[in-house]
């Protein structure tokens, strides 16, 4: 087969499987997959947001997480606040607490997208090795940080007692929940699909490959590696609004950088550089820890000398594989 | 007195005690084809740099178009209409012909921050990419990954590129290094049909290329200008034939 034809055969397969799974799930009688996969689903938009910065910007950020943590805790901050009836926060005005998705996921979206937007700014100033360093030194301030926020549980987290609400939907049933994280991790493909083949996304992918000469023709890449910094940001922080909601829990774990770690590893699995393949390597990576965790606490000795045949072998990572593509973005 | 482009005044570049270049003086008048030779390390390269941006001057200034932009960094003065091409091709491997032309017109036609509409269907592209590729004889390879191209085919391209923004000023920093005969007769015919629309620097080690196409050449060693003349006389010139032959010559 040719590989167009098997790239769109693998995306509507993927899409149908994704639709029916809730269904046959509960047909099968297995409805914890439903939860496992509302994980896939969360942890593919965080991959795909990673994959912007790593695959088309060829900028290795190894803080990740960080934009996933703050995105949580937003939602599990207006949670409690919510339940304790007092204000976010009273100067220079009054913000309530809320537990309404309309309003605390955009917000963690603004609030990962602003913290992507101070630390690039930064981290930007350099390059290669240097920028690896930073991004991973300022998401591990983050973690410090928010291990000492005693109001907020420190260490231990915050506990939610519910999802948040949506007119319309429950979020608390867990069907539901997954229907509306495939939704948006649909919606996030198409956007960054979008992205990549726009002219913004023409020149991020050339500054990737040859920052000279971009700039000898006339574009200075800052601002366009800035921008696209945000916006991974952004998605990562919608990640973390779903997840805190998924479990009902928010920890600095999710700030750690062993997670900014497992989301370059679901990249590399899936596939760098495309949009697919990180989705793939979140439900490859996530169903692979489920099923080696059963057997064996030591897990990661068996994911390890996987993940390096995938890498050395795959190019563009499983996705590469089944589409056959070598090298093309797409 | 003719329009001058480009005038160069005392510039001065040195890598600790190593002269790069060394109060060179010289001008390019518009509309010429204004080659620079030299021997191996005679800075050539250097100069390209300095005059781009890539690399600043500790001294003297640089007048383009009656402004001074020994200052200005290599973006900016991209935009004021200086182009180039690297002496070790820089294209976008990752992109697609056509995107490396199409990423080459948007460069000057404003900001970038368009995040919907395929690049490729943009109006300005549709517009200037079908020329843009067949005047560097690409239209064929355009859905070709550039990482495909032959190395010809890379010159071609990323002369095309230093093309699609109408520069006042190209500057080619050894085009035909690296190629066949016959891409050679194919690159000196396009510089050739180029001539008089654009003011061209040529720096370049391929003598009967240099004297077939130059109207000027200014000669360099050890950083320092020899001699800045038409080819007829640079080719009498005695201390020309020195640095490049030797002391018997």
């Amino acid at each position: 087969m040719k590989p167009p034809l098997r790239k769109m055969l693998f995306i509507s397969l993927g899409a149908v499987l994704l639709l029916i799974l809730p269904m046959a799930a509960s047909l099968a009688g297995e409805s914890y997959f439903i939860s496992f996969f509302s994980r896939v689903l969360i942890y593919a938009i965080a991959a795909v947001s990673l994959d912007l910065l790593l695959g088309y910007a060829g900028m290795i950020s190894l803080g990740h997480a960080a934009y996933v943590g703050i995105g949580a805790y937003v939602v599990g901050i207006f949670f409690y606040h919510s339940s304790a009836m007092e204000p976010v926060f009273s100067f220079p005005f009054v913000l309530q607490g809320s537990e309404n998705a309309l309003l605390v996921l955009p917000l963690a979206v603004v609030a990962s997208a602003f913290a992507a937007l101070v630390i690039g700014a930064l981290c930007l100033r350099t390059r290669g090795m240097h920028f690896i360093m930073i991004t991973l030194a300022f998401a591990q301030m983050i973690y410090y940080f928010f291990v000492s926020l005693e109001k907020y549980g420190g260490d231990d987290g915050l506990s939610l007692y519910s999802r948040s609400t949506l007119p319309g939907v429950d979020l608390g049933d867990d069907v539901q929940f997954y229907y509306f994280c495939l939704f948006l991790l649909f919606g996030f493909v198409f956007l960054a699909w979008k992205l990549v083949h726009s002219r913004f996304g023409l020149v991020i992918r050339g500054g990737s490959n040859n920052q000279r000469r971009l700039q000898a023709l006339g574009i200075s890449s800052y601002r366009y590696q800035l921008a696209c910094f945000v916006i991974a940001g952004a998605g990562a922080g919608l990640a973390g609004g779903l997840l805190a909601n998924h479990t009902e829990y928010v920890s600095p774990g999710l700030m750690h950088w062993t997670l900014s770690g497992e989301l370059m590893v679901m990249v590399l699995l899936g596939g760098l550089g495309t949009l697919f393949g990180p989705v793939l390597g979140a439900a490859v990576f996530l169903l692979l820890e489920e099923i080696l965790a059963m057997h064996t606490e030591h897990w990661m000795v068996y994911m390890g000398p996987f993940l390096v045949i995938v890498v050395i072998f795959a190019k563009r990572g499983l996705y590469g594989l089944i589409t056959g593509e070598g090298n093309s973005n797409g | 007195m003719a329009e001058m482009i480009l005038q160069i005044d005392n510039l001065t570049k040195s890598y600790g005690a190593l002269q790069a270049t060394k109060e060179l003086s010289f001008e390019v008048r518009t509309g010429h084809i204004h080659a620079i030779i030299g021997p191996n390390g005679a800075g050539k390269t250097t100069l390209v740099n300095q005059l781009t941006g890539n690399i600043f001057s500790d001294s003297g200034t640089i007048i383009y178009k009656h402004q001074d932009i020994t200052r200005l960094k290599d973006y900016r003065r991209a935009r004021l209409g200086i182009a180039r091409s690297f002496q070790i091709t820089h294209i976008f491997e990752n992109l697609t012909v056509s995107e490396n032309m199409a990423l080459s017109i948007f460069a000057d036609n404003g900001h970038n921050f368009r995040f919907w509409r395929n690049s490729l269907n943009s109006p300005i592209v549709k517009q200037k990419l079908p020329k843009a590729l067949a005047r560097v004889d690409l239209t064929e390879r355009a859905a070709s990954m550039a990482s495909s191209l032959s190395h010809g085919e890379k010159r071609q391209l990323e002369v095309g590129m230093a093309l699609t923004g109408a520069p006042d000023l190209l500057i080619l920093d050894e085009p035909m290094a690296g190629m066949g005969p016959g891409g050679t007769v194919e690159l000196s015919k396009l510089i050739n049909t180029l001539k008089g629309s654009v003011t061209i620097l040529l720096v370049e080690h391929d003598m009967d290329v240099v004297f077939s196409l130059a109207d000027m050449i200014t000669v360099l060693d050890y950083g320092e200008e020899i001699i800045t003349a038409p080819p007829s006389e640079v080719r009498q010139n005695s201390q020309v034939r020195k640095a490049y032959l030797g002391e018997d010559a």
